[in-house]
């Protein structure tokens, strides 16, 4: 339980370091802030959990996780969870989510509706349909998946190995390829 | 025989339960189940076979504070997998970045520009991702339009929350 305990506090902590760093440092790396957030508070939950008794104080011996280096894998564990399976997924679902920001458009319309043809001009808060996949685009050739080539755009060997991944992958959940 | 502790239990049983949710997954998944709907069912299932796994060998040999604790530490072992691996089932199935790039592949790794943006970034993609968000429940035709059904409202609210408290921007 002590391990649960102290993951839970620590995700707490997380978020709102988060919150006050999104908040306090406007920045186009987001990510980059929130791994270096995460590497900062899994240490400092390594050394809480070194620094705290097996029981916390508090604990009946029947809750106390044995053997005790099991403790520490899974306080680290659940941690790592809560934030590549949480706060990094909200993040992204927040920030990049394509179907949550036409609904965000149609709850910020005065109809509380979205049509076709406003989405294509007007999604994204007034940005339009091509502002969505310009971001893409950008992630792409910054993380040099893609690059340009005149009016192309061309797979570079990193984007070129993933599509590799992502087409055996799809093969064989047997999924239509695009 | 010597019984496991509680917490090795849960570990095990939380690994095989969800290996076996992941195969189960997988397997309905090439036999063409319908995704979300599966993949609920299958993890149902795997957190019922777990958690009767866990009481079954815990409850008899170390009384019932332990399977608690045992119980517990499953149930979340589970839910840590699971929510780290649902986000890599939607990268396979509806990241346009990906998208992108595999039909950057399959045109022999170029493309004009324009095509790509009339494929990804045109009335198509927005009527696929329509009638997505009408089939799950989000939004409702009304006319030419889609009106946010209360469940559609509620997610859009919490997220544009999110959104006002990190001061991300548009996003999108």
């Amino acid at each position: 339980m002590k391990a649960i305990g102290l993951a839970t506090v620590m995700t707490i902590v997380l978020l709102l370091l988060a919150t006050l760093t999104f908040r306090l440092f406007q920045s186009e790396q987001r990510v980059r802030q929130l791994a270096i957030l995460y590497a900062i508070c899994a240490l400092l939950l390594a050394c809480l959990w070194l620094a705290t008794p097996d029981d916390l104080g508090v604990l009946p011996p029947a809750l106390v996780v044995v053997p005790r280096w099991l403790d520490l894998l899974l306080t680290l564990f659940f941690f790592s969870a809560a934030f590549f399976g949480g706060v990094l997924q909200l993040y992204n679902l927040a920030d990049r989510g394509f179907s949550l920001r036409i609904l965000i458009d149609a709850l910020e319309h005065p109809s509380g509706t979205v049509d076709l043809d406003r989405l294509i001009g007007e999604y994204g808060g007034g940005r339009g349909i091509r502002w969505m996949y310009d971001k893409r685009v950008a992630d792409m050739l910054q993380g040099e998946f893609i690059a340009r080539a005149a009016d192309n755009l061309v797979l570079c060997r990193k984007g070129n190995s993933l599509a590799d991944l992502f087409t055996r992958v799809r093969r064989f959940l047997r999924l239509e390829l695009p | 025989m010597t019984a496991w502790p509680p917490a090795v239990t849960a570990v095990v049983a939380a690994a095989a339960w969800f290996i076996a949710f992941v195969l189960a997954h997988v397997l309905g998944w090439r036999a063409g189940r319908g995704q979300a709907g599966w993949l609920l069912l299958t993890y149902a299932g795997s957190l019922v076979g777990m958690l009767v796994t866990v009481a079954s060998v815990t409850l008899g040999s170390h009384g019932l504070l332990p399977t608690i604790l045992a119980a517990a530490l499953a149930i979340l072992i589970n839910a840590c997998l699971f929510v780290v691996y649902v986000p890599a089932v939607y990268t396979v199935l509806t990241s346009l970045s990906v998208q992108t790039m595999l039909v950057l592949r399959r045109r022999g790794g170029s493309m004009p520009e324009r095509e790509l943006y009339d494929r990804f970034a045109g009335r198509a993609i927005l009527q696929d991702r329509l009638a997505t968000l009408v089939a799950s429940g989000y939004l409702v035709p009304d006319g030419t339009r889609f009106r946010l059904t209360p469940r559609g409202r509620s997610l859009a609210r919490a997220f544009a929350f999110v959104k006002a408290l990190w001061k991300l921007g548009p996003g999108g």
